[in-house]
């Protein structure tokens, strides 16, 4: 424990902790915390998760010794980050059951295929993020690549996958003829 | 080649998220399936983002602030600890063989003996065994002075 006290000492302070950082980051967090818990929530499925990624995220951008960005670098950079948070919790935790689409026949009535959440459980955590990511977010391949950490030229693929599929969950009729 | 999405699907959503939409545009929308399948997609989508934000409540930044202070004193210790345990060890092994070198090595030596090693091959030997020492404490103090030299 002495040691322990002894370090504790040494350690300087963070880029954050001066108060034109702690006021960047006030005005980042303003900025980016609801769409980036939405994200979460939506691609996780669980509005506990959503809460602890995000806290988590937000710490490992801070922790991190990444240079100074502009505003839509930083953002990028918290999704990447959110993103990694939710493939290592998927690794490491039995999120099965959230993650297991619903039943066939249990959408069966229309309002609940128009719905956007039911639409969502039925979909990948992986096409959750991509359809997210372009059409909440506004990103670019480029963007979503980089937040992902897939090829840039796989993306158009798998999101045109992933809107199909959505798309058919949404109005199976058009897909249909 | 097969077409895999029209290229006009991400103007189609920088248009819906911007409110700036061209004629073209809208009359591209309404003859491309891929672009009006992207569109209501992205709407659906969008009013689900926002009808979440509403419920949204994250914590106060204070509380991030906080913990992630919290969580570079435990980072920087843990490194610091595992580099002190990495050097209590190479001491002991140093203790432990420097101990080994004396009782096999000098205690057999006759008194006039060892004035005389002094001068020969093993005073190489501890020449070398003080150089170690040296380094061992050089590498031990080195985080230490640069900690001193980043505060200061």
């Amino acid at each position: 424990m002495e040691d322990a006290s002894m370090i504790a000492g040494w350690i300087t302070p963070g880029r954050e902790q001066t108060a034109a950082g702690e006021e960047g980051f006030r005005r980042l967090y303003e900025a980016t915390s609801r769409p980036l818990w939405g994200y979460l929530q939506h691609a996780s499925g669980r509005p506990d998760v959503a809460d602890d990624l995000l806290q988590e995220t937000y710490c490992k951008f801070l922790l991190s010794k990444a240079p100074a960005m502009d505003e839509a670098r930083t953002r990028s950079y918290l999704f990447r980050i959110a993103t990694n948070l939710l493939h290592n919790r998927s690794r490491s935790r039995d999120d099965s059951a959230i993650e297991e689409p619903a039943e066939c026949g249990a959408e069966s009535d229309e309002d609940a295929r128009l719905d956007v959440r039911a639409m969502m459980r039925q979909l990948k955590p992986r096409e959750r993020e991509l359809l997210w990511l372009a059409y909440v977010e506004g990103m670019s391949h480029a963007e979503i690549a980089a937040a992902t950490g897939l090829g840039a030229m796989s993306i158009r693929i798998l999101l045109y996958r992933a809107r199909q599929k959505a798309s058919g969950f949404l109005h199976p009729q058009r897909i249909k003829s | 080649m097969k077409r895999i999405s029209c290229e006009h699907e991400t103007d189609v959503i920088r248009a819906l998220r911007s409110g700036e939409w061209t004629t073209e545009l809208r009359l591209h929308v309404a003859e491309c399936l891929d672009c009006s399948q992207a569109l209501h997609l992205a709407e659906a989508l969008g009013e689900e983002a926002r009808r979440a934000e509403i419920h949204c409540n994250p914590p106060d930044p204070y509380w991030i602030l906080q913990r992630s202070r919290r969580m570079a004193r435990e980072i920087a210790m843990r490194r610091m600890t595992r580099l002190l345990a990495v050097m209590r060890a190479l001491a002991a092994v140093y203790v432990v063989a420097a101990a080994v070198w004396l009782l096999r090595g000098y205690a057999a030596l006759q008194y006039r003996e060892v004035a005389s090693a002094m001068h020969g091959s093993a005073s190489m030997f501890a020449l070398m065994g003080a150089m170690v020492a040296a380094a061992f404490v050089v590498v031990g103090l080195w985080p230490i002075l640069r900690q001193s030299g980043e505060r200061g």
